[in-house]
């Protein structure tokens, strides 16, 4: 019982340190253009897919899969930013939406046709099978995802605490006009966080890959849970969406073995629209005003 | 009047979207019965497509639950065709009550939200009847779907495939074109467009732009319900696919392509996107791809869509008439209860408090505004005057203290019921409709008859609406003398004139008080004197005017009464002449003389 309980909470933690990954890019964004990624999930979705394609070409990479994959993956953030969000950044926020939908369209499309709408299973990081702690028996790759998450939550944190180019990619999520007085390259600095979005977005998909699989059009399904995440914590607030990713997990994980999984997400689903009723800035508040 | 040269210059006008017409009709006729069932399908879509433009075009709100609704009505049909053997006419029916039912329930927690907020809420809403649609096995058939829904019969008469069905879809597609058409042309849909592009602005002049987006949205569902009854029932199967989030896209994709707010833009849409799998057939699995950056594509270059493109081409025909001009000025301003113009106050504060975070903007302000009276409001900036406007319009919410309007007490209210109490104002930063002519922006205000439209109207009486209101605000536009600019659209309009437009606006409406927030910044001193005189005269007429400026010798020429704020407190009340000696006024204006600003 208690290895059951044990092993449940370490899916749990596995599961929304990979979710947090994928609300901490999609809040990242947001913040820097102020308008929503609806291809967020399918970039977490290609992430997948580059693990299983790079997995083929390396099959021995193990965990080196991981900086393999960031580095592909800011690459094609940068794509991404040059054709949906740099050619409409004069535009209102509804003309990103389109953009970003189109997009991941095109992604979603493209992976089905290049890898087929079956579920795929990605590479493992660390090796399959269990290892005994403290007589518990664990999981290695539910262990091998909190780690990878931490490692990079933890890097992301330094980098914005830290370094000049974490200093002025917040202080363009704060304020792109007051960043962009200042003589910060605001453009840069909007096209790096795509990058870095898009980078954790695909490290999630590959942490994801291995125990959930990869399908084509599990898209929406995981850019609802960021935004989700980004609900319960509180809009724009980078700790908030890591916290609230956490709580879906838990929620996910033990709903689903109470009932099943599609009751998990409907509930989840019937939660956000009850906590848009209650509450709608949030369940941890967001600073209230105007949105020039 | 009509004469021949206006009948063709119309028709000359519309040469493109005829010609279209044409060639899109030769499609089915040319082609054969695969042909028929294509086209067919492209009117569902056309029908699901006119009801989302209601919520995404019109009400300018992102809806991603138009295609669950289009999969509610398909399954609510289906159902009750093949478990309850219900007829046509009555599934018909259920498919546009049960999504209506739906989207009227949800209205209320999502509506309400920002644009982003809203958007994800209506995909979770999607996602949730797409879970259950593919989950309640043993009522929707699970993953396997509904087989075996039957034609659509009516008294006895089947509707086969074919002609008969096709014709019949697209009879469908004209009537509900007729009804979206007829809720959103003329004046009502000038208050849809001030509510989606500068929806302040609207609540100001009194338009409820919560009532509007939500009688929009429950519409939209009922549109994609219909819809999805005939999929249902000219397919003979429902399945989860319905509500899967593709046919979202394709609405989407669809209003983007054609044009968001027009029915031709719809239909085109509807037509060609349908028609796009067959002609990119050589494409196989990538032509979904193809769709994608077909969308993003018309994103980029073509922000209105297909037709809004045609539409740009097509020259301007100009709306304001210079013959009006000789016309009689309509008397006065429909206003002005002058018969209680006293020294009763028409504007109560009491103890009003509002902070940001730490900061107190306004501490504590009490202060009567008489009937009748010109109330200058001055203060250095940061005194917390605009803070004080929005709080007394109904944009903010007191913390503290009690505001009475009238004999209303209007504290906490929402901004569109207290302007509806009689209170319009004008905004630091103009809220105009860039693309829109002056005429047009000020003929917006005219709220008084865009009231209640009933669920039908005529098309030419909604276009004569617009017509008065037009007229109205052509009088008002001569009276603020900026006339010859009517048809230019507002960008391009000098700051002056820009603030103008707003004040002659908010006078549309028929207020009773109205509250000016910097009117005179960015005039030359003559424009402002001018503005001075027209304000007096206005004031004359009966209107009482709270007025905000930092501009003393322009408030001098009409102001009857000033007071002064500092960092959010009242420092001064009194005859104009006394608060510009008053010490504390001099102190907070030390430094620069007197109305620089």
């Amino acid at each position: 019982m208690a290895t059951l309980a044990a092993q449940l909470l370490l899916n749990a933690l596995a599961l929304g340190s990979a979710y947090a990954l994928v609300a901490l890019g999609f809040v990242l964004v947001i913040n820097a253009v102020g308008a929503v990624n609806f291809a967020h999930g399918d970039l977490v979705m290609a992430g997948g897919f580059v693990s299983i394609a790079l997995a083929q070409v390396a099959p021995d990479a193990g965990f080196f899969l991981l900086p393999l994959v960031l580095i592909a993956m800011a690459a094609l953030g940068l794509l991404f930013s040059a054709i949906a969000y740099f050619p409409l950044r004069s535009r209102p926020p509804v003309a990103v939406f389109i953009s970003t939908i189109a997009t991941g369209i095109m992604l979603q499309n493209g992976a089905n046709a290049l890898f087929g709408a079956a579920p795929r299973a990605g590479p493992a990081i660390a090796g399959k099978g269990m290892i005994a702690i403290e007589g518990l028996l664990l999981d290695r790759q539910s262990l091998a995802i909190i780690a990878a998450a931490a490692i990079l939550i933890g890097g992301c944190h330094l980098v914005f605490t830290r370094t000049r180019t974490g200093r002025r990619l917040r202080a363009t999520a704060e304020d792109p006009e007051l960043a962009r007085l200042s003589g910060i390259p605001v453009p840069g600095m909007i096209a790096l966080t795509f990058a870095l979005a898009t980078a954790l977005a695909g490290t999630a998909g590959l942490l994801l890959s291995n125990q959930y699989f990869v399908t084509p059009d599990e898209g929406m399904a995981l850019m609802l849970k960021a935004y989700i995440a980004v609900v319960i914590g509180g809009w724009g607030r980078l700790g908030g969406a890591l916290l609230g990713a956490v709580i879906i997990a838990l929620f996910e994980v033990v709903v689903a073995t109470l009932l099943s999984q599609p009751m998990a997400e409907g509930l989840l689903y019937a939660a956000l629209l009850g906590i848009l009723l209650v509450r709608p800035q949030g369940l941890f508040g967001e600073a209230l005003g105007r949105r020039a | 009047m009509i004469d021949t040269a206006c009948v063709r210059d119309r028709l000359k006008a519309h040469a493109p979207l005829l010609l279209g017409g044409l060639i899109l009709a030769a499609l089915p006729i040319l082609g054969g019965a695969y042909a028929q069932r294509v086209f067919t399908l492209a009117g569902i879509y056309a029908l699901m497509v006119i009801g989302y433009q209601l919520i995404f075009g019109h009400a300018g709100a992102f809806s991603l639950a138009q295609g669950a609704f289009f999969g509610l009505g398909a399954y609510a049909a289906g159902i009750a065709a093949v478990h309850f053997g219900w007829a046509f006419p009555l599934t018909f029916a259920l498919a546009i009550a049960f999504p209506l039912a739906v989207a009227a329930l949800v209205a209320i927690p999502v509506l309400r939200l920002e644009s982003h907020y809203f958007a994800l809420a209506t995909l979770g809403l999607a996602e949730s009847a797409w879970l259950v649609g593919t989950n309640w096995a043993a009522v929707t058939g699970g993953a396997n779907g509904l087989a075996g829904v039957p034609p659509i019969v009516i008294a006895g008469w089947t509707v086969a495939r074919g002609w008969p069905l096709l014709l019949f879809v697209w009879c469908l597609v004209a009537i509900g074109g007729a009804m979206a058409s007829a809720r959103t042309r003329g004046l009502t849909g000038l208050s849809y467009r001030l509510v989606r592009e500068r929806p302040l602005a609207a609540a100001s002049v009194g338009i409820d732009g919560g009532r509007l987006r939500t009688l929009a949205f429950i519409a939209s569902a009922g549109y994609a319900g219909a819809a999805g009854a005939l999929f249902a029932h000219s397919l003979g199967v429902v399945s989860p696919d319905t509500l899967a989030f593709p046919v979202m896209v394709s609405c989407l994709t669809m209003a983007v392509i054609g044009g968001r707010a027009r029915i031709a833009g719809a239909i085109l849409g509807a037509v060609l996107l349908i028609h796009l799998p067959e002609w990119l057939r050589g494409l196989e699995a990538y032509y979904l791809i193809a769709y994608g950056a077909a969308a993003l594509a018309v994103v980029i270059a073509a922000p209105d869509g297909i037709i809004g493109a045609i539409e740009r081409l097509r020259p301007k025909r100009p709306i304001a008439t210079p013959d009006a001009v000789g016309r009689p000025r309509r008397a006065a301003p429909p206003t002005g209860d002058r018969s209680r113009e006293s020294e009763s106050p028409i504007l109560r504060l009491d103890g009003v408090s509002k902070s940001f975070g730490g900061v107190r903007a306004v501490d504590g302000v009490s202060l009567t505004v008489l009937r009748g009276e010109i109330l200058g409001l001055i203060g250095p900036n940061g005194s917390g005057k605009t803070t004080l406007v929005n709080l007394l319009t109904g944009l903010y919410r007191a913390d503290s203290g009690r505001i009475r309007f009238d004999d209303h007490d209007v504290t906490g209210r929402l901004a569109f019921d207290i302007a509806r109490l009689g209170m319009s104002r004008s905004f630091q930063a103009p809220e105009l409709i860039e693309e829109a002519s002056l005429l047009d922006n000020v003929a917006a205000g005219d709220r008084g008859r865009s009231e209640h439209p009933p669920l039908i109207r005529g098309l030419s009486i909604e276009d004569r609406r617009l017509g008065e209101a037009r007229a109205h605000a052509f009088d008002m536009l001569v009276r603020f003398a900026m006339a010859a600019r009517a048809n230019d659209a507002a960008r391009t309009l000098g700051p002056a004139l820009r603030r103008r437009a707003e004040i002659a606006r908010a006078l549309m409406s028929g207020p009773r008080l109205l509250v000016l927030d910097e009117p005179s910044a960015g005039s030359s001193s003559e424009e402002a004197a001018e503005l001075a005189a027209i304000l007096s005269d206005v004031a004359r007429e009966g209107v009482t005017v709270l007025v905000i400026d930092h501009n003393l010798p322009f408030l001098a020429r009409f102001a009857t009464r000033l007071a002064c704020l500092e960092v959010g407190r009242l420092i001064a009340d009194g005859a104009p002449a006394d608060v510009r000696a008053h010490p504390r006024v001099v102190e907070a204006y030390l430094g620069r003389p007197d109305g620089a600003a």
